[in-house]
């Protein structure tokens, strides 16, 4: 028995070495040793150029320029082999760039942490944020802010998108599908700081001057901007799942005698649920995210509404608006903070992505398509 | 699908429920459209049109419409008009007419007896009753009867209150006070909502015909709505922006020296798009600074994101095995591409600002916004890169040609349409951006001069080498230029006002982005017409 566990462990811990070792050798069998030579030097020049530049170190353009004499000399000699080497790379970077975000993004975060303890999530007594007696910073309002805003921007996306989405893949005529796709795409395209404008000089005017708010911007004006902004994520996204519901199970429910809205509501969108629950996910990420029109529009008063849902108080920050607001002039703790914020809300979104590969990836499984 | 209505017309019988059913819609649109004009404040609530009261209208054009549904239902349950019902409404429908039910019941009783605690036995009695009336009965009179008393009651209302001038609702929970001018539009469009769901059913038929042309009107009403959200803020920005960008221009004002010969000859000029924002002898301010930085911007971004994302997926799809990796990068590129573009400028604060430049620059811009357009790149490129036919490759391979050759001469051509038309269309998202820009870019408010980064190159002795002055200092861009407006508040200048200028700004920003959009759109349509012809 005893033995038999061991013997499991002993394979848990071998096996992936053997694996490597064998596509190692597999490798090293099926490339000559020019190109082996190559992309080792093509590889352990980027690697060290990388390193002297995360040191700062002046000496980086040397192995910088090793590495580029190397590929385009590879280039002419062993072309197969650099284009391995350098795609392999490429793709390594791409990962890379997220996993630098991640590490920096903690490391300038950890003396917010180590000055505030858990206060710097939790903390609700006043002083809330204040540079001065040593500074105190509580993201707790930012994260009550970004909620509330959050919030209003997915009660608004949420269901027009899903009716967009609804009407572009399933009702409208080709023509007007023309139309309206381009249209809802260009609606994403519209520059954030140009909804921020609009949003001042409109929205936020016609609350305070209808509904007399007490300050011009409230977190109601911004959330429905956001809103508006997030919708065209949802409808996208929730499109491409409708879409890749089979034409053969639309074409079943049709058969049976029920009608395009009935095929529509019982058998599309159930098979596209989860399709369509990625993209509202993505949507809510896209809302949370969003920095310039809630900058420009918010009041960067911090403070917790109350009642909590009092869309309309004087109060307006969220994580988003005093990163972009404060970032250009803070420093040592204050700034570290920010990072905070920032790590706060890498998180939370990253969480949503996830999940909403997640749900996604379940959809194409049951639906029987490609992984 | 159409045969229901057909007949329904056909046999004569129904013509008066025809006629109704498009009185009841038509009255409907108006009502909405009237009720949205109060709403942007083009109408006055408390003034007229065509020397009728608003109020007048709007409650009247909600009478009528619940007046015709009830008479609609009504005719359908007796058997004068002929419809095809089911035995009844859906249990949704209970639920917001019984809502709508409560919310009227509870409202009309803190009117009539003036607060107190009146009100919650109402209402929960109202919502009952109203979802029951619906539910119950056979499904012409339950989607029609139920929801025409509270679209008459609303109407009246409205008419009576006047279009609620004086009036203001002032709830303990808000900070805000709600007018009745406001309140009014805002009950006409939800009535209307109702009566174009219950009228499009009637006018079907009711029945699963009835049904979806109750929940077609309803979508279609929201995309029409989203659609006129577009126009209205594009609409907006033209005509706010248009006077200060063609503020000095016109066709034949400047002149264009020509080549070689000593001669001039007249040529457009658009003084707010080439001048100079700042310095001293501008009279009137333009964007060109900020222009060129977008372009720059834009320029290393490409050059920066596109090999990258590129090479990456052709390492994706035709290198490496499905399995862990591809699933690790997958996930990796998805997190990427929904990452809040302020966390990318914090990013750039931290790792390329101190190593690159010292401060706020052109190239950590350039590479900043890279890594936003990168994921993109990389996503549309994978899915181009898939949608080419394994055929294609099998045919190359048994040419006996080899694996690279392949990739480098079939594969990678054939997906470029799809990939071009991504990077055109991520290009356009990160001209607009100007969140990490703040962080890591900007520089003056108004600047006097443009950035000239390429005559700015210069050789030294230590490494690295080569520097380029222009490219390590700040500049503007376009939405960055539109934000420090926003914020700076006093314009430098006496030609514009700081909104005037912003709107140039907003408009010419505006133009560059949708010029870019309308290129991606069109060579995607492009290819997919080619592509469908093969």
């Amino acid at each position: 028995m005893m033995r038999r566990v061991k013997r499991t462990v002993a394979a848990r811990v071998t096996d992936p070495v053997v694996g490597v070792a064998r596509s190692a050798r597999e490798y090293r069998s099926r490339t000559g040793d020019t190109a082996v030579a190559v992309q080792a030097v093509i590889c352990g020049s980027l690697g060290a150029a990388f390193v002297a530049f995360l040191v700062g170190s002046q000496w980086t353009v040397f192995p910088a320029g090793v590495f580029l004499a190397t590929t385009v000399v590879g280039w002419r000699r062993e072309q197969a082999a650099t284009g391995k080497a350098v795609t392999f790379l490429m793709t390594v970077g791409t990962v890379g760039v997220l996993a630098l975000i991640v590490a920096f993004l903690l490391v300038r975060s950890v003396p917010a942490v180590e000055h505030m303890g858990v206060g710097l999530l939790g903390r609700t007594a006043d002083p809330l944020w204040a540079a001065r007696d040593g500074g105190v910073y509580s993201l707790a309002p930012m994260l009550v802010g970004t909620a509330i805003t959050t919030c209003i921007a997915t009660v608004i996306a949420t269901p027009v998108g899903i009716a967009g989405a609804v009407f572009i893949s399933e009702i409208a005529p080709p023509r007007v599908r023309d139309v309206v796709k381009p249209g809802i795409e260009l609606m994403a395209g519209i520059p954030s700081i140009t909804y921020g404008f609009i949003g001042l000089t409109v929205l936020n005017q016609y609350f305070y001057a209808e509904f007399r708010t007490p300050t011009i911007g409230s977190y109601l004006a911004a959330g429905a901007m956001i809103g508006v902004m997030a919708l065209p994520t949802v409808v996208t996204i929730s499109e491409d799942a409708l879409a890749a519901v089979p034409e053969s199970v639309k074409s079943g429910a049709l058969a049976m005698g029920s009608t395009p809205w009935q095929t529509t509501k019982s058998v599309t969108l159930p098979a596209g649920l989860s399709g369509v629950s990625a993209g509202v996910l993505l949507g809510v990420g896209r809302a949370m995210g969003e920095t310039m029109a809630a900058t420009v529009m918010l009041t960067h008063t911090k403070g917790f509404p109350s009642p909590v849902f009092d869309v309309f108080s004087q109060y307006g920050e969220t994580l988003t608006t005093v990163i972009a607001f404060e970032g250009g002039n803070a420093s040592g703790v204050h700034m570290s903070a920010l990072f905070a914020g920032g790590v706060v809300l890498f998180v939370t979104v990253m969480a949503l992505s996830v999940g909403s590969q997640y749900v996604e990836w379940r959809m194409h499984r049951k639906l029987g398509g490609e992984t | 699908m159409g045969t229901a209505t057909k007949t329904t017309l056909a046999t004569g019988e129904s013509v008066v429920g025809a006629v109704t059913s498009r009185t009841v819609l038509g009255v409907t649109a108006a009502t909405v459209v009237l009720a949205v004009a109060c709403l942007m404040q083009w109408v006055a609530p408390g003034g007229a049109v065509v020397g009728i009261p608003v109020a007048t209208l709007l409650g009247g054009g909600l009478a009528v419409a619940g007046c015709g549904i009830a008479v609609l239902g009504a005719g359908s349950r007796l058997g004068y008009i002929e419809t095809t019902p089911s035995r009844a409404t859906s249990l949704a429908a209970g639920c917001v007419v019984g809502m709508l039910w409560a919310v009227s019941g509870g409202v009309a009783t803190t009117v009539a007896v003036g607060g107190g605690d009146a009100w919650l036995p109402v209402a929960v009695v109202g919502g009952v009753a109203g979802a029951l009336a619906t539910v119950l009965p056979r499904e012409d009179a339950g989607a029609t009867l139920p929801a025409a008393a509270v679209i008459v009651g609303w109407g009246g209302a409205i008419a009576a209150s006047g279009g609620g001038g004086g009036w203001t609702w002032a709830p303990a929970w808000s900070s805000a006070v709600f007018p009745g001018t406001e309140i009014v539009p805002v009950v006409a469009v939800g009535g209307a909502l109702l009566a174009a769901w219950s009228g499009a059913s009637a006018h079907a038929g009711f029945g699963a015909e009835g049904r979806q042309a109750g929940a077609y009107a309803l979508v279609g009403a929201v995309v029409v709505g989203t659609l006129s959200v577009l126009v209205l803020l594009v609409g907006f920005v033209v005509l706010k922006g248009i006077t200060p960008v063609l503020t000095g221009a016109s066709l034949t004002g400047g002149t264009l020296g020509l080549p070689f010969v000593d001669a001039a000859v007249p040529w457009p000029t658009l003084p707010f798009v080439t001048n100079q924002t700042g310095g001293l002898y501008v009279t009137i301010p333009g964007v060109f600074p900020a222009l060129v930085g977008t372009l720059w911007l834009v320029f290393g971004a490409v050059v920066a994101a596109v090999p990258l994302g590129i090479g990456a997926a052709v390492f994706l799809t035709e290198y490496a095995e499905r399995g862990r990796f591809t699933q690790l990068v997958e996930v990796a590129t998805n997190g990427l591409w929904s990452t809040p573009s302020i966390v990318f400028g914090l990013f750039g604060l931290a790792f390329l600002v101190p190593r690159l430049s010292g401060g706020n620059s052109i190239l950590v811009g350039q590479l900043v916004l890279g890594c936003m357009l990168l994921p993109l790149v990389l996503l549309t490129c994978r899915e181009a890169l898939l949608a080419v036919p394994d055929a294609h490759r099998d045919a190359s391979a048994a040419l006996g040609v080899t694996k690279w050759q392949t990739i480098r001469s079939v594969v990678v051509p054939a997906a470029m349409p799809g990939t071009i038309t991504g990077v055109i269309l991520g290009v356009g998202r990160i001209a607009g951006e100007t969140a990490p820009l703040l962080l890591v870019f900007g520089g003056a408010p108004y600047p006097s001069n443009t950035p000239d980064v390429l005559g700015s190159f210069s050789l030294m002795a230590q490494p690295p080498f080569v520097t380029n002055d222009a490219l390590l200092a700040p500049a503007s861009a376009l939405p960055y230029q539109l934000y420090t407006t926003i914020t700076a508040g006093v314009f430098p200048k006496d030609e514009f006002t700081t909104a005037a200028f912003g709107w140039g700004t907003a408009l010419v920003l505006l133009a560059v982005v949708i010029g870019l959009y309308a290129v991606g759109i069109a060579s995607r349509r492009y290819f997919r017409r080619k592509l469908h012809h093969e």
